[in-house]
């Protein structure tokens, strides 16, 4: 299909689908699956920075047992709270939309003030590790293999200490096959450096300003279960900033994966690797670092994906109320351009502050939606602002198959209807029936977790990456699909969007075709594979050198 | 006459503030500095408060709304024929945080009176920053039906169009604005958004050179310009253009670094709340209530000690009132806060001599022509006294001769006549009093003294 016949056909796919209602249909499961997970933010009215910010969730098979788990970040009293004995929480999936609270068995229950998530199989022993970005010292969950975990963070030498966390990443910087750590670090902060703020009267938290931007830390890893401290010599700390989210992604298309830091109330970064894990910081440059105006943005989450199925990953930057969130079109050529005017992709967003998001194909028609998290920061904002809530609604945004995007947060179910204060966000096939569903962490109050319900969709492919010479779960590794006229683009990311990690079970819509005539795998230090004649509508998994996919999930 | 001291103040633009002062949305300043909305509430909260100062604060601060409030509720009671008090009880409940009320308000204002484009822009931005940019637009076209020729309208509806995507017509809502203000650098910049928006990169280009030849410290023009320079494979120039932005926003965020250390919410308040009593203090002037209007102005001068508006406004009562020591002691008090802007000290000197004060008035002008010797007006004050008084005349004419080379204005060849003809030298003050006339033939003033030396000279 090309041209203005694809267009055509897919503006009445588009038209018969609203006819019929939405699209897209999120239903709120909540009640029904036995989450009880209640975060909070450990406040006391003291109005500390870190309560603003928290936090994030991480969605990934910590059984190996072929469904997506659930674990939530949670906040930790800080200094004139009582203790409340809130803790992070393992989610096991049970099936059918039910799951069960698995944190003691786990052993995950940090008891640390959660910020940001990250999961990577770090020991490359074929199960998935956590690192737990914090306020306070960091932790690095072992998977034993058993159910069980065993934080090594110390010993590991990655525990960072005392300092205020944000977004984290497994990534192979230097193509060695196994997985390095990014961790960002949002402010300098100590409980003496604590400014009281005030707006019209009325007490507020402090804008990060207030304090010391901080640079980030990149370790590498040693093969030996411990990691180096490199983040002088890889360059990356010789920038300092409020990082907030972060992704780590080959935007520039040369093999190597690139880290890229949504940074609050500066110019955002992009750290270009050099192939050996020596980085430049290049975000003014390639046009990242600003939205179309030149002005800096409170970013706060960021996530990629080809939404124009153009083969270059496109970058998605979430942002401060008043502000747009931005779309940053990948050019091509090394610059992006924030085509967020144009493209309608901020639709919704200015009145809000917004946090987790993802592009994400939630119909199954080959081209990414958006879904983007929302909820102010200042829970009394409503007292100086009169057009302002702390809860709000999050926003999806349907890409119309031409490069635009409409809001059809409206009609699209009672799970978009929820007014709560988002922050972090994931988005993966919760019950493996071949859509893409939703867990979001609310501030001081429990989880939203919406089953796509999506009238007839569609047909899809999931792939599971199994990299053999490089790091197991393929992470950076390089995947496109091409299905007669679609191509898709997209890559294995461990850490993204706000603080948060998802779907490492990559997710191609199909709309009509039921087959995909090839794909092809360039893995992070390794070489290229190709398997060809794959059936829709299932999960696959590549191996690393091999070219037969192998079927896990029949739908 | 006193004059009005040149000086940079939001306060100035008094009827402005509460209005356009936290709007502007889609960032542009443009939000440059970036921000001085209300989303910038914010970013600049009243920083390094102690609990108990806060909790200080927070009690002043409680006060000082009550009282402004029900400052503006008295004069909707007072002032029941007029609309005005109604708008600013709209303003006051906007900058309180009361959106609701402030739209209500608004609109019960509009009911008394249709056509106030002030109330359409203040409700146009209000539907802006909810995102809703065709209640924007809807708003804003009444603001222009009320006065086609409002200057920044036509740029904010190009602002709500480019939310909406729709870029031809922002730029065509962006030419006609530039119409009405030839010299809107707001306008070209925005123009060259719209214009790399369609990719027309030379017309965006043009259209930045254009901002930055107009305001050439506009940060944001030199990145349109480097991203337009770059899309047009101009790559030196490219690179030219982000060494300025980069310069330019190094030092914006050392602005905007020291405004958030700087800002205090409570003084925030208080100044907004001096602006509602001079607000109040002009409506009792109109009435021809100059006690009232003395009351509030200086509960306007209280609330916020540092603005010399207030005092001025304070000082030009006083003056118009014969109070000439009041004044006087104003213009002192002014000048404490500004010792080195000269037109105090001018002001200093003019009710010095009007109070025969005339060694203060000569110290005082001395004062301003040191602090501005490139000016001419403290020479010419300088003669005048001299010429009112009697003394040192020689000097007299020299000082006013300079101030004449310095600016050929009618003022200054009106006191020159003058000094001659004190000096006796009819020629030269028929000549420099013809000069006057010329250059202002309006002036009666002028024109008595031209026929009063043309009849003595001609006598002679």
């Amino acid at each position: 299909m090309k041209g203005p016949i694809a267009a055509v056909v897919l503006l009445s796919y588009w038209l018969c689908s609203a006819r019929a209602g939405s699209p897209i249909i999120l239903r709120d499961v909540t009640k029904e699956t036995g989450i009880t997970f209640v975060h909070t933010d450990g406040s006391s009215g003291q109005r500390y920075i870190m309560e603003t910010v928290s936090a994030g969730l991480a969605l990934f098979d910590y059984d190996n047992d072929g469904d997506i788990d659930i674990y939530f970040l949670n906040g930790a009293p800080l200094k004139g709270t009582n203790p409340s004995g809130a803790t992070n929480a393992l989610y096991q999936n049970d099936g059918n939309w039910r799951f069960t609270d698995v944190t003691k068995e786990a052993r995950v229950g940090d008891t640390g003030y959660g910020l940001g998530v990250a999961v990577g199989d770090y020991d490359n022993d074929g199960d998935l590790d956590i690192y737990l970005n914090n306020y306070g010292p960091n932790v690095l969950y072992r998977n034993n293999g058993d159910g069980t975990f065993t934080d090594v963070a110390k010993k590991a030498g990655v525990d960072l200490g005392d300092h205020v966390g944000a977004g984290t990443n497994f990534l192979d910087v230097d193509k060695d096959g196994d997985l390095d750590l990014f961790v960002a670090s949002y402010l300098e902060f100590s409980y003496d450096k604590h400014v009281l703020t005030a707006t019209a009267g009325f007490p507020v938290y402090a804008n990060p300003r207030f304090y010391k931007p901080v640079p980030n830390n990149l370790y590498r890893n040693n093969g030996d279960g411990t990691f180096t401290d490199i983040s002088k010599p890889s360059a990356i700390a010789d920038h300092a900033s409020w990082a907030m989210g972060t992704v780590c992604a080959d935007y520039d298309n040369d093999g190597d994966t690139d880290i890229l830091i949504a940074n609050d109330v500066s110019a955002n970064f992009i750290f270009r690797n050099d192939g050996t894990g020596k980085f430049e910081e290049v975000g003014l440059i390639t046009g990242f670092a600003y939205d179309l105006h030149g002005d800096e943005q409170g970013s706060m989450g960021v996530d990629c994906g080809d939404y124009d199925n153009d083969g270059w990953l496109d970058f998605y930057a979430t942002s401060y109320q008043r502000q747009l969130a931005t779309l940053y079109k990948n050019l091509g050529d090394g610059i992006f351009e924030d085509v967020t005017l144009r493209t309608g992709a901020g639709t919704g967003t200015l009145p809000y502050v917004t946090w987790g998001n993802s592009f994400v194909d939630f119909d199954n028609d080959g081209d990414r939606d958006l879904f983007i998290a929302c909820g102010h920061l200042q829970d009394n904002v409503e007292l100086y602002d009169g057009t302002s809530t702390y809860f709000e609604r999050n926003i999806l945004l349907m890409n119309t198959g031409d490069g635009k995007f409409v809001d059809i947060t409206e009609k699209s179910g009672d799970g978009m209807q929820i007014v709560l204060s988002s922050r972090g966000a994931g988005f993966d096939d919760l019950d493996n029936d071949g859509d893409i569903d939703v867990v979001i962490l609310n501030s001081r109050r429990g989880p939203t977790i919406l089953r796509n319900d999506s009238p007839p969709k569609g047909h899809w492919l999931q792939v599971r990456l199994r990299g053999v010479k490089t790091n197991r779960d393929g992470v950076g590794a390089h995947v496109k699909v091409i299905a007669g006229d679609l191509i898709l683009l997209d890559e294995v990311h461990s850490g993204r969007g706000y603080q948060s990690h998802y779907g490492m079970r990559l997710h191609f819509g199909l709309g009509n075709r039921t087959k995909v005539d090839r794909i092809e795998v360039r893995w992070i230090g390794g070489g290229v594979d190709v398997f060809e004649n794959v059936a829709a509508d299932q999960l696959i998994t590549l191996t690393e050198g091999s070219s037969k996919a192998i079927s896990e999930l029949a739908n | 006459m006193p004059q009005r001291p040149q000086r940079t103040n939001k306060n100035i633009e008094f009827r402005t503030r509460n209005f356009e002062l936290r709007n502007s949305t889609l960032g542009v300043r443009y939000s440059f500095l970036a921000l001085w909305t209300l989303w910038t509430l914010w970013l600049f909260p009243s920083a390094g408060l102690t609990k108990d100062k806060q909790l200080a604060a927070e009690r002043q601060t409680s006060a000082l709304k009550k009282e402004e409030a029900e400052l503006a509720q008295a004069l909707i009671r007072q002032f029941p024929q007029s609309e005005d008090p109604i708008v600013l009880m709209g303003n006051v409940q906007w900058r309180q945080g009361n959106a609701a009320e402030a739209l209500k308000f608004w609109q019960e204002a509009l009911h008394t009176n249709p056509r106030r484009p002030d109330v359409y822009k203040a409700m146009g931005w209000f539907a802006m920053g909810k995102e809703n940019y065709e209640e924007a637009i809807i708003n804003w076209r009444k603001a222009l039906q009320a006065d086609p020729q409002i200057p920044g309208v036509h740029n904010s509806i190009a602002r709500a169009l480019m939310g909406l995507g729709r870029h031809a017509e922002a730029i065509e809502e962006l030419r006609k604005d530039i119409e009405i203000s030839p010299n809107s650098s707001s306008s070209y910049f925005l123009l060259g958004q719209g214009y790399s928006q369609q990719n027309e990169y030379e017309k965006a280009k043009a259209s930045y050179e254009k901002t930055v030849s107009l305001e050439p410290d506009l940060t944001n023009a030199y990145y349109g310009l480097f991203t337009a320079c770059a899309r047009l494979n101009q790559h030196e120039k490219a690179q030219e253009y982000l060494a300025v932005f980069k310069k330019l926003k190094a030092e914006d965020m050392k602005v905007l670094k020291d405004r958030n250390d700087a800002y205090n919410d409570l003084i925030d308040m208080r100044q907004g709340a001096a602006e509602t009593y001079m607000f109040a203090a002009k409506m009792y002037q109109g009435r021809g209530d100059t006690q009232k209007c003395e009351q509030l102005l200086k509960r306007a001068a209280e609330l916020d000690p540092n603005n010399t508006v207030y005092l001025m406004e304070l000082a030009s009562l006083y003056g118009s009132s014969n109070r000439l020591s009041d004044a006087l002691a104003m213009h002192k008090k002014i000048s404490e806060l500004e010792p080195n802007n000269p037109v105090c000290h001018l002001n200093i000197g003019v009710f010095s001599a009007r109070l025969k004060q005339f060694a203060d008035a000569e110290a005082a002008f001395t004062k301003a022509i040191a602090l501005a010797p490139e000016s001419s007006a403290g020479y010419r004050s300088l003669a005048q006294l001299y010429l009112e008084t009697g003394t040192k005349l020689p000097q007299a004419r020299d000082l006013v001769q300079k101030a004449v080379a310095m600016e050929p204005i009618a003022a200054n060849y009106f006191v020159l006549s003058w000094a001659c003809d004190r000096n006796a030298d009819t020629d030269s003050a028929l000549s420099a009093i013809k000069k006057a006339v010329e250059l202002d033939p309006g002036n009666p003033r002028y024109r008595q003294m031209y026929e009063l030396i043309r009849k003595r000279s001609s006598k002679q």
